[in-house]
């Protein structure tokens, strides 16, 4: 019996221990994210934790969610508890959480919303909001492919794009795609003649770019909404005895490392950036708000750029940058 | 004059025949839609086979590999939810070994850091040794084996990240390439691994006492340990060999890839292959096996997905459609109809004999 009593208050001393921050005078900041899903989202928490335990008088409290509502919701009912002093959130889903952001609300936590915004929210309070513009980034990458078809005179020449979507209802394809199609209007010359879901995998964007190459003749431009796609479709192409990047154009979404390797290897054409970095943000939302700055409600959005083969194409809200002048300061 | 008699009713009756008319159906459509969808050539580049019917027996590999073990675990009466997670773990694993040297995201190369036997060998004795443990867990343990692989499901996907600590893996070494992206001779090389596997499993199940071990457990555990069979026995070699195959499924799929993606790698993989051993005919309940039956509703859960793609089914219609052609074809496969088809055959027998 002794034991057993033992055992348990050990075993709930290393509960309280693991949650309990260092210095109860901290700012305790706390994080409930996704959990592990892409290299994307591994920089993404690294930037934002690393900046938090970084500064001084700052105390990380952190929740990986792994993918699961249910679990972010608990950890946000946690947070409330433990009466921390800020709230980062990004939720899996977009729809559910009027209830307990009514309660992080009630509990007059601050609330910062990062990446994934959730459906409701003009009907919560935040302090700040900042996240990925997917429809600036799919208007960019057809206007890429658009204006660099007419630096190489082909402005004119008719062209056949095929779109290779993300998860359907994810909001980074909704968002792509509506940038993407409406784009496309911008660029009569550019046709659309295939449209599929690639699931953001590698391994869906080959398989689908396999069947495309038989059923649709003469594709010229690929626009694969994420990066890891574009890279399965070119392992595609050239099974299909095609040049990637020369007989078909290719532009992917996200910038991660992996891209640019196949950009300086010549084997695609244009990346859009969709940056994790998001603890600079992070780290001067708070220190404005400490400083008793009131924010804007607005959502911002990060300065993104867009890498290509040798930089210089114009459009219009920002000029590409040549892939290889920037290799080798990206870390993901 | 008495010849064999070709007995309709019985094939009708067949839930294999069903599968493959099933097939052959879906193919016709594509073939009034587009008749280039049957057209294959010789890719001049690199010698490979070249067409849409390459790309669904190739695409099918993984699902018909981890279907032939499913097929035996749901002979037994059982279910394996791990083989998903397991592919995970496996192609985890395989890029962990060769990429060992990876400090954080440098650029892969065609080079292994471990020899290429290991990155091999390792993997499959994992997935194995993971195929036993569920075993275990269903032989010794007595748990339903629902429950017992769905601890490995859950944790295996986790194990599978913690091995490439969450970061996706990639490399250029060749010989790992031909694996999921090579040939021999014109043949895809994941073709040539699935039928190899089909045919050793054959003759595994069918030229040894195996596959009546197996059936007769699945019918009745208590009654063939009595008969002599150690049920025990044949349980662990079967859900180990799942999970041999699930880690051969796994290195394909990350070959094909050159890349382990542990979050999406093997997702759902357990599903399909239940699907197809259910298509091809094995009764959830255990029982009886078909593994030619299996080998068929993995080509079309394939076909499915091809047509999907090749025809450009709007990406919000996808799921909907797959659903919709899997239901007809579990309607086909239903016990009135086939009973309506062999009763109607029959009755034509009777008329003409009479």
């Amino acid at each position: 019996m002794m034991k057993k009593v033992l055992a348990g208050a050990l075993a709930a001393a290393m509960c309280i221990g693991m949650v309990t921050p260092a210095f109860a005078d901290d700012l305790q900041i706390a994080f409930s994210q996704i959990g592990q899903e892409s290299d994307w989202r591994t920089a993404n928490t690294d930037s934002i934790n690393g900046t938090i335990e970084a500064h001084e008088g700052w105390t990380l409290v952190y929740d990986d969610a792994q993918q699961k509502q249910e679990n972010q919701i608990k950890a946000l009912r946690n947070f409330i508890t433990q009466g921390v002093d800020y709230i980062l959130f990004t939720g899996v889903v977009s729809t559910g959480w009027e209830e307990v952001l009514a309660e992080v609300n009630e509990a007059e936590i601050p609330l910062i919303l990062i990446d994934r915004l959730p459906d409701c929210i003009d009907d919560i309070d935040y302090v700040a909001a900042f996240g990925g513009d997917f429809v600036e980034e799919g208007r960019r990458q057809v206007a890429w492919a658009g204006e660099y078809l007419k630096s190489v005179g082909r402005g004119d020449e008719e062209v056949n794009v095929v779109i290779m979507e993300g998860t359907t209802g994810a909001s980074a394809q909704t968002g792509r795609t509506e940038g993407n199609l409406a784009a496309l209007e911008e660029y009569p010359n550019m046709k659309l003649v295939g449209q599929q879901t690639g699931n953001f995998t590698r391994a869906e964007g080959q398989a689908v770019m396999e069947s495309w190459l038989k059923s649709i003749d003469d594709i010229d431009v690929l626009i694969a909404q994420n990066d890891d796609m574009a890279l399965g479709a070119i392992d595609a192409i050239k099974a299909a005895g095609k040049v990637p990047g020369e007989d078909i154009i290719i532009v992917g979404c996200d910038s991660v490392k992996a891209a640019f390797e196949a950009i300086v290897a010549g084997e695609m054409n244009a990346t859009i950036e969709c940056t994790p970095l998001y603890g600079p943000f992070v780290e001067k939302t708070i220190e404005a708000l400490e400083n008793g700055e009131e924010m804007n409600k607005e959502i911002v959005h990060p300065e993104e750029g867009v890498y290509d083969m040798d930089g210089g194409i114009d459009l219009g809200t920002v000029v590409s940058v040549a892939a290889k002048d920037v290799i080798d300061e990206r870390i993901y | 004059m008495k010849t064999k008699k070709f007995n309709w009713s019985q094939i009708t009756r067949s839930k294999i025949t069903w599968a493959i008319v099933a097939e052959i159906l879906i193919l016709l459509v594509c073939f009034i839609i587009r008749p280039d969808f049957f057209s294959i050539s010789i890719q001049p580049s690199t010698g490979v086979l070249y067409g849409s019917l390459i790309d669904i027996v190739n695409r099918s590999a993984e699902i018909t590999i981890i279907a032939m073990g499913m097929t035996l675990v749901i002979a037994l009466g059982g279910t394996d939810l791990s083989v998903g997670a397991l592919v995970a773990v496996s192609g985890a694993m395989a890029l962990k070994l060769m990429r060992w040297d990876v400090l954080e995201y440098n650029t892969p190369g065609d080079y292994t850091v471990y020899p290429f036997f290991l990155v091999l060998l390792l993997p499959l004795v994992t997935c194995t040794l993971m195929g036993l443990f569920n075993g275990l867990l269903i032989a010794k343990g007595g748990m339903q084996p629902f429950i017992a692989t769905l601890i490995l499901m859950v944790s295996g996907r986790g194990i599978a990240q913690i091995l490439t600590n969450g970061k996706q893996f990639t490399t250029m070494y060749s010989p790992f390439r031909m694996i999921g992206q090579g040939n021999l001779g014109p043949i895809p090389m994941p073709i040539v691994i699935m039928v190899v596997i089909c045919i050793l499993m054959g003759i595994f199940v069918r030229k040894t006492a195996f596959g009546t071990f197996v059936e007769s457990v699945g019918v009745n555990r208590s009654a063939s340990r009595l008969s002599g069979i150690s049920s025990d026995k044949v349980i662990l070699i079967v859900y180990a060999l799942t999970g041999l195959l699930a880690g051969i499924a796994g290195l394909i799929y990350s070959s094909r890839i050159m890349s382990n993606d542990s979050n999406n790698a093997g997702i759902n993989y357990e599903m399909d292959a239940i699907l197809a051993v259910v298509i091809g005919g094995t009764a959830m309940t255990g029982g009886k096996f078909s593994l030619v039956g299996t080998f068929v509703g993995s080509l079309i859960i394939r076909t499915i997905v091809t047509f999907v793609y090749y025809f450009g089914i709007v990406s919000e219609a996808t799921m909907a459609f797959k659903a919709l052609i899997i239901a007809v074809v579990i309607v086909l496969q239903s016990e009135p109809v086939r009973e309506y088809f062999a009763k109607r055959s029959e009755a034509r027998a009777a008329r003409k004999s009479a």
